[in-house]
């Protein structure tokens, strides 16, 4: 505890120092240079009081100078911003100004168009969510016994300090459209030109980042970040299923190899005839499991089959899991080396100086839980064994987040969760020619190109659709 | 589709120590460095470090593959059958990364255009993979090298091709207290797998000394020791067993052996890829096998210091209990905590101890 009350008092004294000098100068806003320049004209104003928010609610033009020593008044900061004359963001949005081109100069326009944005960031993010999990973390902190167990005190500081920065660059966003408002209406006032085109500027500016940024809050998940394992098992149906469970790891290998992401084969299970049984892929990158979490379902395909001499159409069926690979920092399930067993995976005979062979696969099982994984593709039966423990770390991971039910719970179903019911996705390829996510209904007609990788579209869909259904969340 | 392997992942040297390699391997009078001529005919470096000097289209590799396939799917079958040989999964598998070694990863990666750069001629390519299916030559053999745990060793005709299960060694060392800066013995080093595996790991004042009485095996650990800037850690001796380290007897922190255990009378219904191919001095146990094993464990008694630690491989449980019982009663003055340890497959593969 000692630690953090210090920091925190520590910091709290260097700010309002700044503040008593420059009232009017945001602290945790990013300014942009016009901004900066501007400060002067606005010290000199008289609206000052309509910026204390800022600072958590100052009164009669002061920032509170008292120290906020719990971390729940910390999060007090992070709400409730407003305008000089009042306006919130969602005020804005409810006003309904019409949107314009973003080469009209009307700042209604821009203003409504970013407030939308903020809106929508907002929702994907979950921020009631967030508030709630920040107020828990709050209190969690304030525990005067939490230095007790420091693993998990390190751990919810940690998530708590990430948790606080990603809202308050929100907040950042927010605010700096406020002030923008705040200018546009002051140099109105005062005649300066300069500074009102200045900022209009700036409000297209952020019309244009707030697009981006509404695409990254669609990956803002805990796990979102994380490199991932993507698996896929083939339907029952024989050499149609598994032909099929081969195009579908395919389509998977191209999407990733296209987005930039490095791709191991850890496991395969080939098919008697052709295709697989089972594969395991690892894709590493950033963000591979925020996007790849939107492929976990059944995939379903229909076509002529080309193993079928009557040239009948068939139906066959592929289940994709995806598994986030945890960074170290997370709470990890612990294995414990005595209950593992390591088996040479077909093995016979002798071995030793007997034999001469390449296969070299080994499967891990965990005996408790009775989970296991296998890896045979590395070169070396040592790092076969070290992608196999990966595998089952992450299996155990994902077994211990289903758990705890955290907020991905859902995207990270195992392929045996996954009913072969849930099917998310069909592919038609005879008699017309589409691909339809039976989630979104968003439809591709080229199968091929879907096939070849081409998946984004699909992918951001249904992110959002996932993100921005639920009214109740936001 | 074609498959893109993730060459950074694979390769096990760092890169200042694969470039420095490469510097070595271009020059072309590298030879003046090594004492011994090659038995073999074959001289020249592992596919995988032979400089990218040729070219073929993606078409030819694909038309390569095609046949080699077929070759490999028609042929699986009766291998497997025949003496326990590759099956048609394992040979396609092989195939790949055959392929894997003898391109640039990169410029199959980037290639807009046709060529594809490799590092033998394609008509090489089609004799290798002959080789390997109709005279049933090792693949390691073909390639040069074999992956090792972290390791990727070279390896030739005339030395033993390092088996999975020896890696487990190096663990077994790793768990004895103070390894790092000891003195150890790998007795019949073969390409120089555990000595490598356990240099690695040691410190200020370790050191290994690695033997063998054939000089070409001495000459394929020798570039392993190189290719892992190991030269201050691993010495070098030719001898028979015990023989070559006279000047450290009783010193030595560990001995560890993996011997040819192989009863001489099972030489003859060997696997091909073995009973052809692979030198009968790293195999051939004698009668039942554990002639060398038996020396070994007698010479340990002195060779070791106190509180030594051992380490042999078996042809696995018959002969690990037999060595179990002796070294635990007739030399059981001399030892103690001798443990049977199974490999992966459950076969009780090492015995370990310690001495008293
Ligand atoms: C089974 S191989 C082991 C090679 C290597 N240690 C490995 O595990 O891959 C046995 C080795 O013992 C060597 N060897 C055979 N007889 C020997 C002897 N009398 N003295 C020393 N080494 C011998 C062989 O040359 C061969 O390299």
């Amino acid at each position: 505890m000692a630690g953090f009350f210090f920091l925190f008092v520590k910091r709290s004294f260097s700010n309002p120092s700044r503040f008593l000098l420059f009232p009017k100068i945001p602290i945790s806003c990013s300014s942009t240079s016009s901004l900066v320049s501007s400060s002067q004209t606005l010290a000199r104003s008289p609206i000052g009081s309509g910026f204390n928010n800022v600072v958590g609610g100052g009164i009669g033009g002061f920032p509170r100078v008292s120290v906020p020593r719990r971390f729940s008044s910390h999060l007090a900061a992070v709400r409730d911003l407003k305008t000089a004359d009042g306006l919130t963001v969602d005020a804005i949005a409810a006003k309904d100004w019409p949107i314009l081109g973003e080469s009209e100069s009307d700042w209604r326009s821009h203003a409504a168009a970013i407030a939308q944005s903020i809106q929508l960031i907002k929702k994907r993010m979950q921020w009631r969510k967030l508030i709630v999990r920040l107020d828990q973390m709050s209190a969690v902190l304030n525990k005067p016994d939490l230095w007790d167990d420091p693993v998990s005190a390190g751990r919810i500081s940690r998530e708590h300090g990430e948790l606080l920065s990603k809202m308050k660059e929100v907040n950042g966003y927010e605010q700096e459209l406020l002030e923008h408002i705040d200018l546009i209406k002051l140099a109105r006032e005062e005649n300066d030109e300069e500074l009102e085109w200045e900022s209009m500027k700036a409000l297209v500016n952020m019309r244009r980042t707030a697009k981006e940024k509404e695409l990254e809050a669609l990956l803002s998940g805990d796990n979102d970040s994380c490199s991932c394992f993507i698996e896929v098992q083939a339907g029952a149906g024989g050499t149609e299923s598994m032909d099929w469970a081969a195009m579908v790891m395919n389509m998977y290998k191209s999407w990733a190899q296209h987005r930039g992401f490095v791709v191991t084969i850890v496991e395969e299970m080939p098919g008697e005839i052709a295709g697989i049984k089972r594969a395991t892929i690892k894709v590493d990158g950033d963000y591979a499991f925020g996007y790849a979490k939107a492929e976990v379902g059944v995939h379903r395909l229909v076509r002529i089959s080309p193993f079928d001499s009557g040239k009948r159409r068939h139906t066959s069926f592929a289940a994709v899991a995806v598994i986030p690979i945890l960074g170290d920092g997370s709470t990890r399930y612990q294995i414990k080396e005595s209950d593992l067993r390591i088996e040479r995976f077909r093995a016979s005979g002798a071995g030793g100086q007997h034999v001469n062979t390449t296969e070299s696969a080994v499967r891990i099982v965990h005996i408790p839980t009775g989970i296991c994984a296998t890896c045979q593709n590395e070169r070396s039966q040592h790092s076969n064994k070290a992608s196999a423990m990966a595998v089952l770390q992450s299996r155990l991971d994902q077994l211990e987040m289903a758990r705890q039910a955290q907020l991905n719970a859902e995207h990270t179903q195992s392929l045996t969760d996954i009913s072969w019911g849930n099917q998310i996705r069909t592919y038609v390829l005879h008699p017309y020619r589409m691909v339809k996510d039976l989630r979104t209904n968003y439809e591709v007609s080229d199968p091929d190109s879907v096939l070849g990788g081409d998946l984004d579209g699909f992918i951001l869909n249904f992110l959002s659709y996932l993100l921005d259904k639920d009214e109740a969340s936001v | 589709m074609t498959l893109r392997f993730p060459f950074p992942v694979r390769s096990p040297l760092r890169p200042d120590l694969a470039s420095s390699l490469h510097r070595r391997l271009s020059i072309p009078s590298r030879s003046s460095s090594s004492p011994t001529p090659l038995l073999s005919s074959d001289h020249r470096p592992p596919l995988f470090l032979r400089p990218p000097a040729f070219a073929a289209s993606r078409t030819d590799l694909h038309d390569f593959r095609r046949w080699a396939e077929s070759l490999a799917l028609a042929a699986g079958p009766r291998l497997s059958a025949s003496d326990g040989g590759p099956d048609a999964a394992l040979l396609r598998r092989e195939l790949a990364w055959l392929v894997e070694d003898a391109t640039v990863a990169a410029a199959s990666e980037s290639g807009v255009g046709e060529e594809l750069r490799l590092r033998v001629e394609l008509e090489e390519l089609y004799r290798l993979w002959r080789a390997r299916i109709e005279e049933r030559r090792p693949f390691q053999y073909i390639v040069g090298c074999e992956h090792w745990r972290d390791l990727v060793l070279v390896v030739k005709e005339g030395v033993l091709i390092p088996r999975p299960e020896t890696e487990m060694v190096v663990d077994l060392v790793a768990e004895v207290e103070g390894f790092e800066k000891g003195l150890w013995a790998d007795l019949g080093t073969g390409s120089g797998a555990i000595a490598v595996g356990i240099g690695r790991m040691l410190q200020e004042g370790g050191r290994v000394f690695a033997t063998d009485l054939s000089p070409v095996a001495l000459e394929v650990a020798r570039l392993n020791v190189e290719r892992y800037e190991l030269k201050d850690k691993i010495e070098l001796r030719r001898g028979s067993w015990f023989e070559p380290l006279r000047d450290v007897e009783g010193k030595l922190m560990g001995l560890l052996s993996n011997p040819p255990y192989i009863p001489s009378s099972h030489i003859p219904g060997l696997q091909a890829e073995v009973g052809q191919h692979e030198p009968k001095l790293a195999l051939d146990g004698g009668e039942d096998g554990m002639d060398h094993l038996l020396h070994l464990c007698e010479g340990s008694a002195s060779a070791l210091k106190s509180g030594g630690f051992f380490a042999f491989e078996t042809n696995g449980d018959e002969q690990s209990e037999f060595i179990v019982d002796l070294m635990s009663m007739k030399l059981g003055n001399f030892f103690h905590n001798i443990k049977m340890i199974s490999d992966f497959a459950g076969i009780q593969r090492f015995v370990t101890g310690f001495r008293r």
